[in-house]
Parts: C-alpha cells; sequence; structure tokens
C-alpha cells in the first residue's frame, strides 16, 4: 500500500483508527532505537507516507438517512451479477481488502455501482466482460 | 511409464532429523509405484480393476448381489466356476504394503508434530486395513504440515468403465507458505459469492476449504504419470461436506509444465502479434490462478448423485466444469479489481493452451482422457462461437466473446451435472468433443509430438 499522487485519499473512520494505531506502533518501534539501518529506513518511509496520508485524507461520511438509497464510498453492497449474489463495502484505494470484501471505488464495479440506487439494474461495462447487475440492498455503518 | 516423477528442490531449510523422515516418505512414495503399475492396463478401458472378458452389464449384475463388486477398492476377478468376486485392495497387496507401512511408522516415530505423526500411523493402518476414511478425516482436520504428504488408493481417471475404481498415488513435497498465503488470499475471493445456478450442489463452508501450495519433490502412482498440476480432496462428497476439502497445488510440477508445454504452445499456436503482448512472467501467472481457480471451482461444483448418473462421462464434466467456473469467477474478481485486465487475459489464453496440452498428453497416456476431452469440448465451443479464430495460428482471440462462451458453458455444464441424463451427456460429447480442432495444429506442434 503506497500512496504517491495528490489524487484525494477518502477514508473510512475505521480505516482511519487502523492507520493511526499503525503510525503509534510504527513510532514506538523507532523510538526503541533496537532497529537496524535498513528497516529503519523502511519504518521512515512508511511513517512519512502515513503522515501524508494525514495531512490530505477525507473522510467517509455516512449519508444522511434521505441519501442512505444511494451508493456512495462506504457503502455495503448486496448486488446480483449475473445470477450472482454478492455482497462487499466500497472504499477508497488505500482501503482496498477483495478478500474481506472491500473492493476500490475504482475498479468496474466500484466505478459503476457509485451514484446507482436501491433496485436499480445497471450494467458494467468493461472491454471483456458486460454483465447486468441489480443492487438488492445498501448499507451503511454507523460512525 | 512415468510411475515416480522426481523434481529438484532445495531442501536445505530441514533438519538432519526431517531429512531422514523425507527420506523414509520419498521410499514409501517410490514403492506404491509397484501397486499402481499392477492396477493399470492400457488395452482395457477397466484397467486391471475387472477381468478384460467381463461387459459392463455383468460387472453392474453382479453388483447388485455383491455391492463390493464396485467398492472402490477392490479388484474384481473371476472364480473357478466363472463368478465374479471382489479382493480388496489390502488383502491382495498385503506383503507389498507392509514395508511401505512400516516406513510411515518410522517416519511418525520421528516427527515432532503430533498430528503429523497420528496421521502418519492412521494412514499405515489403514493401508493394511483398508479403512482409508479414518485416517482422511484424520488429514482433514489437521491440516496444514510442514510437508505434503499423501499416500494410498486415492483418483479414479483409470477405471474408464465405471470411474469408481480408486488407483494408488503418492506425493511428497515441502510447503511454500509464502505461495500458500497468496493462495489463500485467491481462495477468498473465488469462494465469496453465492451462485443461483448451483442450487442441486452441495453447500460450501468456505472455512472448510484449505488450500496450500507446495514444492512437490516426488510424485508416484497415477500423479506421476498424469502430472497433475493441481489436487482437491476427498473424492467423496459426503466426506467433503462434513470435514471440507483441501486443495495442493503443485508448484514444480506446474513450472516444469509451463516451460515445457504451456509456453512453447504458446508460441507455436497464437499469432506473432499476440505473442509479444505477453511476458513469460504474465503467462506463468495465469497458468497460476488457471489451476488454483480449477481447484477451489471443485468445492463448489459438488453433485452428491451426478457420479451415479454420468457414470463415466462425469469426470468429463466435473473437470471442465471446474475450469470454466474458475475463470468465471476469475472474472467476477476483476470486476471487482482483484485481477487487471491484461491478468485475466492471461488466464483465459493459458486456457487455451492448456487445452492443447491435455491432448498432447493424450497422445502419451490414455489415462488423461477425461481432461483431453473436456479440453476439446471448450476448445470447439470457443471456434463455434468465434470466439476464436484460425488464421495460419490462433489469431488474437475475441476475449469479449470469450468470455460470453465461459458464460454459457457454465450454464451448460451446471445443467449437465446437476440433472442431466446419460444419453443427452453422450450427445453434448459426440457435437463438441472432437479433436480435430487440435489435429489441425499438428505441424506446428511436431516437437511435442513423438
Amino acid at each position: 500500500m503506497t500512496y504517491h499522487t495528490s489524487e484525494k485519499i477518502y477514508l473510512t473512520a475505521a480505516g482511519l483508527e487502523k492507520f493511526k494505531k499503525e503510525y503509534k506502533r510504527l513510532q514506538k518501534i523507532r523510538d526503541s532505537k533496537i532497529i537496524d539501518q535498513e528497516e529503519l529506513i523502511r519504518l521512515n518511509e512508511r511513517i512519512e507516507e502515513l503522515e501524508l496520508i494525514f495531512k490530505s485524507y477525507e473522510l467517509i461520511k455516512v449519508p444522511p438517512k434521505n441519501r442512505q438509497h444511494i451508493v456512495n464510498l462506504g457503502a455495503t453492497v448486496v448486488v446480483e451479477i449475473n445470477g450472482q449474489v454478492d455482497e462487499f463495502t466500497i472504499v477508497g484505494t488505500l482501503e482496498v481488502e477483495p478478500s474481506k470484501n472491500k473492493i476500490s471505488d475504482k475498479s468496474p464495479v466500484g466505478q459503476a455501482l457509485l451514484g446507482k440506487k436501491e433496485g436499480e439494474i445497471i450494467e458494467i461495462k468493461t472491454p471483456i466482460i458486460h454483465h447486468k447487475c441489480r443492487i438488492i440492498r445498501i448499507n451503511y455503518q454507523t460512525q | 511409464m512415468n510411475s515416480i516423477k522426481k523434481f529438484k528442490v532445495n531442501l536445505e531449510n530441514l533438519s538432519s532429523q526431517e531429512r531422514t523422515i523425507f527420506k523414509k516418505l520419498i521410499r514409501a512414495a517410490e514403492l506404491i509405484s509397484s501397486l499402481y503399475l499392477k492396477q493399470k492396463n492400457k488395452k482395457y478401458p477397466g484397467a486391471n480393476f475387472y477381468p478384460p472378458d467381463v461387459s459392463p452389464e455383468e460387472i453392474k449384475k453382479a453388483a447388485r448381489n455383491n455391492p463390493s463388486i464396485l467398492n472402490p477398492y477392490t479388484f474384481v476377478e473371476r472364480t473357478k466356476s466363472g463368478e465374479l468376486e471382489a479382493i480388496p485392495y489390502h488383502i491382495k497387496f498385503r506383503k507389498e504394503l507392509k514395508p511401505i507401512s512400516k516406513l510411515l511408522e518410522e517416519a511418525a516415530d520421528l516427527f515432532e508434530d503430533k498430528n503429523f505423526s497420528l496421521y502418519l500411523r492412521s494412514r499405515a493402518q489403514s493401508l493394511l486395513d483398508g479403512n482409508y476414511e479414518k485416517s482422511e478425516i484424520i488429514w482433514l482436520k489437521t491440516e496444514p504440515f510442514k510437508f505434503g504428504f499423501v499416500i494410498g488408493p486415492i483418483e479414479r481417471y483409470l477405471d474408464k468403465l465405471f470411474f469408481t475404481k480408486c488407483a494408488y498415488q503418492s506425493w511428497v513435497g515441502i510447503l511454500d507458505e509464502e505461495e500458500t498465503e497468496k493462495a489463500k488470499e485467491i481462495k477468498d475471493i473465488i469462494l465469496t459469492g453465492r451462485s443461483k445456478i448451483l442450487d442441486k450442489s452441495e453447500k460450501v463452508d468456505v472455512s472448510k476449504v484449505g488450500i496450500r501450495v507446495d514444492k512437490t519433490v516426488v510424485f508416484s502412482g497415477l500423479i506421476a504419470d498424469c502430472m497433475f498440476t493441481g489436487t482437491n480432496l476427498p473424492n467423496d462428497v459426503r466426506v467433503m461436506r462434513k470435514y471440507g476439502s483441501r486443495l495442493t497445488i503443485f508448484e514444480t510440477s506446474l513450472k516444469e509444465k509451463f516451460d515445457q508445454d504451456h509456453l512453447p504452445i504458446f508460441q507455436a499456436v497464437f499469432d506473432k502479434k499476440l505473442q509479444k503482448r505477453y511476458s513469460p512472467k504474465e503467462l506463468y501467472g495465469g497458468s497460476l490462478r488457471c489451476i488454483i481457480s480449477h481447484e477451489l471451482a471443485h468445492s463448489l461444483i459438488r453433485y452428491q448423485d451426478a457420479e451415479k448418473r454420468l457414470e463415466n462421462l462425469f469426470p468429463i464434466f466435473d473437470e471442465l466444469y471446474a475450469y470454466i467456473l474458475g475463470i468465471q469467477r476469475c472474472g467476477l474478481a476483476f470486476l471487482k479489481g482483484v485481477f487487471s485486465q491484461k491478468e485475466l487475459e492471461a488466464i483465459l489464453i493459458m486456457h487455451i493452451c492448456r487445452n492443447f496440452t491435455w491432448w498432447l498428453d493424450l497422445l502419451k497416456n490414455p489415462d488423461v482422457y477425461h481432461y483431453a476431452a473436456g479440453a476439446a469440448i471448450a476448445s470447439n465451443f470457443f471456434l463455434q462461437e468465434g470466439a476464436i479464430k484460425i488464421r495460419g495460428g490462433i489469431s488474437w482471440p475475441n476475449f469479449t466473446k470469450l468470455f460470453i462462451c465461459i458464460e454459457e458453458l457454465c450454464k451448460i455444464l451446471d445443467y449437465y451435472l446437476a440433472a442431466g441424463k446419460y444419453q443427452e451427456a453422450e450427445m453434448f460429447i459426440k457435437n463438441y468433443g472432437s479433436f480435430d480442432i487440435f489435429k489441425y495444429f499438428s505441424p506446428q506442434l511436431k516437437k511435442f509430438i513423438k
């Protein structure tokens, strides 16, 4: 997970908390002075990266109740894609964990779903795969 | 005939005790190959499991009164009076199995991992008493171990009459922790989502599906003959439902297959312009994802009555569907941003190359017929639907059409496994199973055909 660009960084509250914990842990290790030079370089790089994230992140907020039928960042969506029922949360690129069903807003599914409403049937179009996708349910975790 | 296959693996990281244990397991694996050779007989579809003069009808009739005739672990022989009788493997081969069992006991004595020792002792006993399920359950419950080791009568591909009798095999390997972690991530992605199509299949408890990538040191028996690159056990749906399944990817076997077959076939049959787009590393990644997704898909398509309904045709549909469904699931992973478009293209290209490999393997070994027939079905389907075009070589594949074919094949194969009748399955194979598509490329594939 590396952050290089000037793009906006979207984080969920849980994601931000995770990065803060990591930051504290790495600082502790650095202060303990029992690490070798090579590891210290890597550690400092990661600490700088996290500091950059803290400077430029935007917290994903749970939308008001009357907007919760629309897919936004942070939404957990139950969809039917080509006969298969699937459930995942749409997150910013820094929080992507496909094996834990956290998928990127930049992925083909993420891009196609953002801004769409519960019950809507949308098309996911890529150069290889075209699929219809029905949005069954949208949930937002209260923070 | 390759009944033992050895791979070069660096064993420097093993302790001297581990090396001693390893040698014993390898010796046991080598010894089991002689039993496989006694089961194998290329001349008869039933190999040496049944008398050569027997008809399938006679076997079915005898099995009605004596179910052990169609037990997976018996030889069928004729008595002096001409009747059929079943002789369990562990009785027929008692003399040969004793030293193998002893080696397993000796290895168990030396091992510090109590679970692995328990498994080895149980397996040693099962070879002598024929109760293979008990040790299989211990294996399913206690994996993963540092060593990958399986021995016994397991796969059924040698029995082309009924796809029932198990052939002896063994493998010994070492867990590749780094690659196993990567494979676990793919597992979680591929097995998520509930498919509506698969209503009649056994439901999968993903937490009970284990996957490991091994640096395999030795293959023995059927697995050496067929040079598999992955496996998903147990074969018994009943045991799988209760205790889950374990997938092993044989990294060393896959690397050899890729270098010797998949990549050279890609260079021989595909258009030159297309070849420039993909590096060997990208293609190897495609081949690896093909086999991982194939083995994972096996966990999704366990239909309790399919084997009885489709008899000897069952493995054709089962293996092909696992390939096709695996790729379909990779497509969904691509939509979720897990794989890039190029990575998905490499998976599709390597699937086509692997289809050629199965045909080339069939020319040397009839025991891979089920895989080769499935490979022909997929390839002919792609050609008829215009997903691949042949002009000299295979020109640039139409990836969009290829994926439509994958979706279509998923529905068709799912039907045959869930509810299809023997005769209609036979007709489908007749319509799509011609090997001519591969034979067309014989001039380009001359160096593979010896």
